[in-house]
């Protein structure tokens, strides 16, 4: 996910008052993320930092506020995240892994800090490239989440995109990372974390994800694929992220996402799903919580502001599926 | 950070808490980082012992999620690990065997996965705590510590049916076991077919699972898995291929004459419509040998039984989209039949637009692709 360039689509026209977004409660809310140290859960969420930085900085643009956090502070923090091998941790002195790298890469992508990365870092992108690199398992294409070897299209699709992000795609076999996203695929035309694992929203999402980066979409089974995505949607207009589950408003995102990519967007109905994310958020504290009355947290706030860019929801800038 | 299912009370607005909950609050957050900070420096000072060992067990029992942490146990134990297992002094608080350590951990992991289900982390250090497991093990002990694994995921998937990180231990736990019986029975020159495989059983237990509850997607979807393998290990003749092709037909026909609004059913099904189709790879293929004139009573078998059901059920999307994609799947076969005409097809399809209008998009491209729009 990253944001297209250019400005966002026009101003606010008339909306009623249940289709309101709370753009100000929004951006304080995210302004108020790092300010909550007498919070025990800051400190418990510490192992999502720097993801949790990504997710704030992208709702931030989305919503058109993009210099609401002070940039260089920014920057400073995520390459204090960044280790001698060229790998991220989640906040200083936690480990790498790919995770925290990809959110490391597109927040400086996001804030045009590649010159500023070269500055403090020699061959800074370099390095960070071939960490990833290293990460591919030769014999099958797919990415180790770090040294310990978990394996999984999160970390693939994660892969691709901080390297093409950062114009180092030649550094690892793209086609192999395809052949394996294929093996990825069930007879539903989605796609699973491994070969055999049943399809999920999250894996669909970084499978097409990690095809259309490979420029390889002409491997997906569009029509079976568009079709499983549509039956994400519930009476509700929320989307799920499996055939009998629960809705949730982080699969906006996924869902969505995956049908731009596909060209379908008009199979789901959209008018609908904006008011199920528009309920989900805090009229008061800002933020967008799974389902209207929970908790909010930064992660569902940003995909679900995500998905209502993807609705074109005015007012909001524009995002890209990939 | 990502919560789920959390309920929003007004009350827990940090602002507005108490001045005493709040100095409560704060002592918590101070022990909690000191821990961490006591951890992270004995960590880095190399000081891997079992001392230090418990204190990140302490650290994890508070935050599952905390991944350093898991990478710092993992860095004690494999320095732990390398004391000789022959060494028989008695366990203490400075000193535990390789067996010992393992067991541990197994319970801790054990312990946080039934309050944490979810969490990457936990499953993945597992898996390597049972990797080292193994190697210190003799064959028919490592193959129980195995077998163990396929109770505990029995009792995760009994208290979650759906969570889709206990299925994919199930299949890597099974995985294992084949491989360990492989190795085992390698050296007696035998043919092994029948002895290694857990696909039996495993297929068994998808039907079990299916029987409690037939919107069990996961298991459905294992079910699709399995299936071609256990065809492959019976050598299944065309025959017994067309048998079983029969049987879960039959199966997934009562499921939906159950409840033919549960969508997991009608997934099953397109999957055994799709190992129909010419376009199936052959290796997915149920029948190997179908010919056309076959296809087609499958697919008129599929209709007859589907149309009976719009008698009671006339408000089900799920039956239209059904026959129209068996009339699709008749159509590319032979340009004609008797079967239905487009008239029936034109009016499924307006069944479809009027039920499920959320799909209003999907079902008009579909009118344009079988040109009956
Ligand atoms: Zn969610």
């Amino acid at each position: 996910m990253s944001l297209v360039s250019g400005p966002g689509r026009g101003g606010m026209t008339a909306i009623p008052a249940e289709l309101q977004l709370f753009v100000d409660k929004h951006v304080r809310y995210i302004q108020s993320l790092d300010t909550r140290k007498d919070e025990l859960e800051y400190w418990l969420t510490e192992h999502l930092r720097l993801n949790g930085l990504y997710w704030g900085l992208t709702a931030l643009h989305l919503l058109g506020h993009p210099d609401a956090l002070p940039r260089q502070e920014i920057i400073g923090f995520v390459l204090s995240c960044l280790h001698g091998n060229g790998g991220f941790g989640a906040a200083p002195g936690h480990d790498a892994h790919i995770l925290y790298t990809v959110s490391g890469v597109q927040i400086l992508a996001t804030l045009n800090a590649f010159d500023e990365l070269e500055e403090r870092v020699k061959d800074g992108r370099k390095k960070i490239g071939q960490y990833i690199a290293d990460l591919q398992d030769p014999e099958t294409g797919t990415f180790a989440g770090d040294e310990w070897g978990e394996r999984d299209t999160r970390f693939l699709y994660g892969a691709l995109n901080a390297l093409s992000l950062m114009n180092l795609l030649h550094l690892v076999n793209v086609d192999k990372a395809v052949e394996y996203v294929q093996s990825c695929a069930n007879f539903d035309g989605a796609y699973g974390t491994r070969p055999g694992a049943e399809s999920h929203a999250g894996q669909v999402f970084t499978c097409v994800g990690a095809l259309t980066i490979a420029g390889r979409l002409d491997l997906v089974d569009q029509d079976k694929l568009g079709a499983w995505l549509s039956e994400r949607q519930l009476k509700n207009g929320g989307l799920n992220g499996r055939p009998e589950k629960k809705e949730d408003v982080c699969y906006s995102w996924w869902v969505m996402s995956s049908l731009a990519m596909l060209n379908k967007l008009h199979w789901i109905d959209g008018k609908k799903l904006t008011s199920f994310i528009l309920q989900c958020q805090d009229p008061e504290g800002g933020g967008l919580a799974d389902r209207p009355g929970d908790m909010v947290d930064v992660f569902h706030t940003v995909f679900g502001l995500a998905g209502l860019s993807l609705l074109k929801y005015p007012g909001l800038a524009e995002v890209d599926p990939v | 950070m990502a919560s789920h299912g959390v309920a929003r009370v007004s009350g827990t607005n940090p602002a507005i808490r108490s001045e005493e909950l709040r100095q409560k609050e704060l002592e918590q957050i101070a022990a909690y980082n000191n821990l961490v900070d006591l951890v992270n420096f004995k960590v880095a000072d190399r000081q891997y012992t079992v001392e230090v060992l418990d204190l990140t067990t302490r650290l994890l029992n508070e935050n599952p999620e905390y991944y350093t942490i898991w990478n710092h146990r993992r860095r004690i134990l494999l320095d732990l690990l390398l004391i000789p297992s022959s060494d028989d002094r008695p366990s203490t608080t400075l000193y535990r065997r390789g067996e010992e350590l393992i067991h541990d951990d197994l319970q801790l992991t054990f312990a946080l996965l039934r309050k944490f289900p979810k969490c990457y982390w936990i499953w993945n250090h597992r898996i390597w705590i049972l990797q080292k497991g193994e190697l210190s093990f003799n064959s028919a002990s490592a193959r129980k510590l195995w077998l163990g694994e396929l109770q505990l995921v029995g009792k995760m998937l009994h208290l979650d049916s759906r969570n889709f990180h206990a299925w994919t231990y199930r299949r890597f736990v099974v995985a294992q076991l084949e491989r360990m019986q492989a190795s085992v029975t390698d050296t007696s020159l035998e043919s092994v077919h029948s002895t290694q495989s857990l696909t039996e059983s495993e297929f068994a237990y998808t039907t079990k699972m299916i029987k409690t509850n037939l919107s069990n997607f996961s298991a459905w979807h294992n079910r699709s898995k399995l299936i071609p393998m256990l065809l492959d290990e019976r050598s299944a003749d065309s025959a017994a291929r067309r048998e079983l092709l029969g049987d879960e037909l039959a199966l997934i026909c009562t499921a939906i004459n159950t409840d033919p609004f549960d969508q997991s059913i009608w997934f099953y099904h397109q999957f055994l419509m799709s190992t129909l189709s010419p376009k199936c790879a052959s290796q997915n293929m149920i029948v190997r040998d179908l010919s056309n004139q076959d296809r087609q009573r499958y697919y008129a078998h599929e209709m007859e039984y589907i149309q009976d059901i719009l008698e009671d059920e006339t408000e089900c999307k799920w039956i239209y989209e059904a026959l129209l994609h068996c009339a699709s799947c008749y159509l590319e076969i032979e340009g004609s039949t008797q079967a239905f005409t487009v008239l029936d097809m034109r009016g499924w399809l307006r069944e479809l637009k009027r039920l499920d209008p959320l799909r209003r998009g999907r079902w008009d491209d579909l009118g344009r692709s079988l040109d009956i729009s």
